[in-house]
C-alpha cells in the first residue's frame, strides 16, 4: 500500500487551530457540557454570495479546505473525499421542522438540496471546478478513517495529490436532546480523561482538511504511513493484537513510536478498553491525549491527525496533550489510537519524513 | 434484494419479465399528498418486515429492516460463509438513513423522554452496523452517502479494497426506505411526476420515489477458488466523476456522465460497440434524462447500445438504485434478458434515443449501469459474463 504525504492541513476546532502559529498554547476548555467551533471569518475564504445560503458544516469544510489548499500552494487536486457523521445536520433540522411544523407546506427547497451528506464535498469541487474523483464517507468514528484508507488506495491506483476532511457540526437543538438523553457531562479540568469514573462526553464539532500526495515534495509536514479500523472489539487484548500487527506490517515495534495520541472520550465506559491498554502503551512509549482540547465527534480523528502533523513539524509534545511527565526525546513516529462510542477503533501512524 | 417489484430476487425477475410495475399509490408512507402522488413502496408493513428479520428490537427502523433482509439474501445465494475466517467487509450506503423514524418523534422529543433513542439511529452508520452484527463476523464497515450514485460507489469501493489486498470480499450495495422528508425534499424540486414516471420519453415530467435495498456479495478471485464458488458476473469497469456543474442539476451536455462512462470503458478494456446493454440512470426527470442521453450519444453516437431505465418498475430508489441496479444487470446477463423501459412513447427530440420496450431475449454479455446524484456526483459500473 502507498503512503500519504501531508502537504497542508487547515483545522477549526473549539481551539486556535485556525492560526498557524497556535501551538495548543493557550488551550480553550469550554465553560459547558460540550464545544462550538471557533468559525473563522468566512469572507476570506468563501464569496459573499455563495456564503449567504451556506450551513455551517459547509463554511467550515469549505474554508479547512481552502487552508490546505493554500499552505500546500496548490489550487487542483486529483480527488477530494470528504467524510461526516452527521452531515449537514443544520440544514437537514430546517427542513425537518419546516415540514413538521407547516405540515408539509410552504417548504423551500434550498435546506433540502444542501440537507445531503455530499454537500461539502461537492460545493468545494464546484468552487475548485474539480471534475474528478468524489466521495464522501459518512460512517459514524470511521467517517474520516475511510476517506484517508481510500487516498491511500488512490495512490496505489496511480492519483497524485487528494484533498482529504473530516467535518461535524451540531445545533442547539441536537445538543439540547442529546442532553436530555444524558450522553454529556460539564467538563471538569481537574479528573483527567483517562481517570474519569463516570459516563458522559462533551460533544462537539468542527472541520479539518489535508492535502496528500502520492511523493514527497518540499511542502511535505508528514506522512501517512497506514490506517486501519476495528469494528466492535472484543477486548482490549484483541485492541492490542491487532496493533501489534499493524505495526508488525510497518516494520515498526511499540517502543519506537514517539507518541501515542490516544482517544479517551471521559466517558467511562467508552474508554474502558484505552483504560486498560494504557499501562502497555506507557511502559513503551509517551502517551497523550487530545479530546479533552477538541471534544468528541465522528470525525475528531481528523483533529488528532492534524495534532500529529504539528507534533512533528515541531518536534516538541506540548504540555496540554500530555498524560504523564514523559517527555520523547524525538518525534518521528506518531500513533493514533482512537475510539468512538467503544464501538469504531481505529490505528492511524504518522511519520516524520 | 427488495423493493417494489419484489421481497426478494426471483420476485424481482418475475416482475421484470412480466412488465409489471411496483409503483401505485401510497399505502403505508405518511403524508398529506397520499392520494395526489405515485411512489414504488415495497409491499410489506414495519412489523411485518420485523417479523421477517426476526427482531422486534424497538431500535430497529424500516431501513435497517430491509437492508438487512437485502443483505442476508446475497449471502444466503452466494454461498460464503462469513466465519470462515477470510476478511469480510460490509459496504453500505444510504441518504436517508434514520430520518424516516426521525420525523415521527422529532418535535415530540423536546417534550418527552420517551423516543430520544432515536437520535441514536438517524445517522448513516446505523444500518450498515446493524447489517454487519446481522450477519456476524465483519471485519470491515463504512458507508458511504453520494446522493443518488451511492451504491454505485460502495460496488467500486469493494472492487478496489479487494484489489488493494485490504478485504478477501464484501457485501456492498445500498438502502433507503421511504421517508416523509425526502418525499417533500423531493416535491419542493418540483421533479415528481404525479402519474408514472416515462423515463427518455420527449413528454417525462419527473420521477416517481421509490424505496429498496440491495446487496451483492463481491470476492477477489482466491477467495472464489478457496471455496470452489461460481460468480454470477464479473465487475470489469468502474469509474468515480464530478460534474462540477450545479449542487442538484447536471450540466445539459453531460460532462460528468460521460467522463463516467468513458474511464469506466476505458477501465475495462471494451469499446463502446462492446457493450449489449445500457441500465441507464433514467430517472424521467426533463433534466437527467436529457444530460444522460446527451452523454450517452457523445460516447456511441450513432451506434448505442440496447438501453433502458428500469426506474419505471421501482421508482427512483436513491441511494439503493445503482445497488438494484447492479443486481439487475447481473439478471440481465445471467438470463440474456434486456428489461423493458416502462412508459416511454415518444422520443427526446435531437436526441432520438429509443429504449426497449418490450422484454428482449437476447445474448447480454456485458452491461453498462449508470448513477449520477446531486452534487454531480456521476459513477458508472461495466459487469460482464463469466467465461466458461
Amino acid at each position: 500500500m502507498a503512503k500519504a504525504y501531508i502537504n497542508g492541513t487547515g483545522c477549526i476546532s473549539p481551539q486556535d487551530s485556525i492560526d498557524s502559529e497556535w501551538f495548543f498554547d493557550p488551550v480553550t476548555a469550554p465553560s459547558v457540557d460540550y464545544y462550538n467551533a471557533k468559525e473563522p471569518s468566512y469572507k476570506e475564504f468563501i464569496a459573499p454570495n455563495l456564503l449567504r445560503r451556506m450551513g455551517r458544516a459547509i463554511k467550515m469544510g469549505v474554508a479547512g479546505a481552502n487552508l490546505a489548499l493554500q499552505q500546500a500552494g496548490v489550487t487542483q487536486v486529483d480527488a477530494i473525499i470528504t467524510g461526516t457523521g452527521l452531515g449537514c445536520f443544520e440544514d437537514s433540522e430546517r427542513f425537518l421542522l419546516a415540514m413538521l411544523n407547516n405540515n408539509e407546506q410552504f417548504l423551500t427547497p434550498t435546506s433540502f438540496i444542501q440537507s445531503t451528506h455530499n454537500t461539502v464535498g461537492s460545493q468545494i469541487a464546484l468552487i475548485m471546478k474539480c471534475h474528478d474523483y468524489n466521495f464522501t464517507y459518512v460512517h459514524r468514528g470511521f467517517s474520516f478513517e475511510s476517506t484517508l484508507q481510500d487516498a491511500l488506495m488512490l495512490f496505489s491506483e496511480g492519483k497524485e495529490s487528494v484533498l482529504v476532511g473530516g467535518i461535524e457540526e451540531h445545533t442547539p437543538n441536537f445538543v439540547e436532546l442529546n442532553r436530555r438523553a444524558h450522553k454529556f457531562k460539564a467538563y471538569d479540568p481537574a479528573i483527567p480523561f483517562w481517570k474519569s469514573a463516570t459516563p458522559g462526553i462533551q460533544m462537539s464539532e468542527g472541520a479539518a482538511f489535508f492535502v496528500l500526495g502520492k511523493s514527497k515534495s518540499a511542502n511535505s509536514l508528514a506522512r501517512i504511513d497506514g490506517v486501519q479500523t476495528l469494528y466492535k472489539p472484543k477486548s482490549s487484548d484483541v485492541v492490542l493484537k491487532k496493533l501489534q500487527a499493524f505495526l508488525d506490517q510497518q516494520g515498526l515495534s511499540l517502543a519506537q513510536i514517539d507518541v501515542c495520541l490516544m482517544g479517551f472520550s471521559s466517558d467511562v465506559n467508552f474508554d474502558a478498553c484505552l483504560k486498560a491498554l494504557l499501562p502497555a502503551i506507557e511502559t513503551e512509549t509517551v502517551a497523550a491525549h487530545f479530546k479533552h482540547l477538541s471534544g468528541e465527534y465522528h470525525t475528531a480523528s481528523a483533529f488528532a491527525l492534524w495534532t500529529a502533523t504539528k507534533l512533528i513539524e515541531k518536534q516538541e509534545l506540548p504540555a496540554a496533550l500530555a498524560i504523564s511527565d514523559k517527555k520523547p526525546s524525538q518525534i518521528k513516529h506518531v500513533l493514533i489510537i482512537n475510539q468512538y462510542l467503544g464501538i469504531n477503533y481505529s490505528f492511524t501512524l504518522v511519520s516524520k519524513c | 434484494m427488495i423493493s417494489a417489484i419484489g421481497n426478494n430476487v426471483p420476485e424481482t425477475l418475475a416482475s421484470l419479465i412480466q412488465s409489471r410495475t411496483g409503483i401505485g399509490k401510497i399505502h403505508y408512507l405518511t403524508t398529506r399528498y397520499k392520494d395526489e402522488f405515485l411512489a414504488g413502496e415495497i409491499k410489506l408493513s414495519n412489523e411485518q418486515l420485523a417479523d421477517l428479520v426476526n427482531d422486534h428490537n424497538p431500535d430497529l427502523n424500516r431501513n435497517s429492516y430491509i437492508a438487512m433482509l437485502a443483505a442476508k439474501e446475497a449471502v444466503q445465494n452466494s454461498g460464503i460463509d462469513t466465519g470462515d475466517g477470510l476478511r469480510t467487509g460490509v459496504i453500505s450506503s444510504t441518504t436517508v438513513a434514520g430520518m424516516g423514524k426521525t420525523e415521527l418523534y422529532y418535535k415530540e422529543l423536546f417534550e418527552k423522554d420517551d423516543h430520544l433513542s432515536v437520535l441514536d439511529t438517524h445517522d448513516c452508520g446505523d444500518s450498515t452496523e446493524r447489517i454487519a452484527d446481522f450477519l456476524g463476523n465483519v471485519d470491515y464497515v463504512t458507508t458511504i452517502s453520494t446522493a443518488c450514485s451511492s451504491a454505485a460507489n460502495a460496488v467500486m469501493l469493494g472492487c478496489r479494497m479487494i484489489r488493494n489486498g485490504l478485504l478477501d470480499r464484501a457485501v456492498v450495495g445500498g438502502v433507503d426506505a421511504l421517508s416523509k422528508f425526502t418525499f417533500n425534499g423531493f416535491n419542493t424540486l418540483m421533479i415528481l411526476d404525479k402519474e408514472w414516471s416515462k423515463p427518455f420519453d420527449e413528454n417525462r415530467k419527473g420521477l416517481n420515489l421509490g424505496e429498496a435495498a440491495a446487496f451483492l456479495v463481491i470476492e477477489g478471485e482466491e477467495a472464489l477458488k478457496k471455496r470452489n464458488g461460481k460468480a454470477l458476473a464479473e465487475i470489469v469497469g468502474y469509474a468515480n466523476a464530478n460534474d462540477a456543474y450545479h449542487q442538484t442539476a447536471s450540466s445539459p451536455e453531460g460532462y460528468g456522465a460521460q467522463m463516467a462512462i468513458e474511464q469506466a470503458l476505458q477501465m475495462s478494456g471494451l469499446k463502446p460497440g462492446d457493450i449489449d446493454y445500457i441500465n441507464m440512470h433514467g430517472t424521467g426527470t426533463p433534466n437527467n434524462d436529457l444530460s444522460e442521453g446527451t452523454a450517452t450519444r457523445a460516447v456511441f453516437g450513432d451506434r448505442v447500445p440496447r438501453f433502458s431505465s428500469t426506474k419505471a418498475f421501482t421508482g427512483h430508489t436513491l441511494a439503493a438504485a445503482a445497488a438494484i441496479e447492479a443486481v439487475i444487470s447481473v439478471l440481465s446477463i445471467q438470463n440474456d434478458m434486456i428489461f423493458p423501459n416502462l412508459n416511454f412513447t415518444t422520443p427526446i427530440a435531437g436526441l432520438d434515443l429509443v429504449p426497449e420496450t418490450t422484454l428482449v431475449r437476447t445474448p447480454v454479455n456485458t452491461v453498462l449501469s449508470n448513477s449520477f446524484g446531486f452534487g454531480g456526483n456521476c459513477s458508472s459500473l461495466i459487469f460482464k459474463k463469466v467465461s466458461a
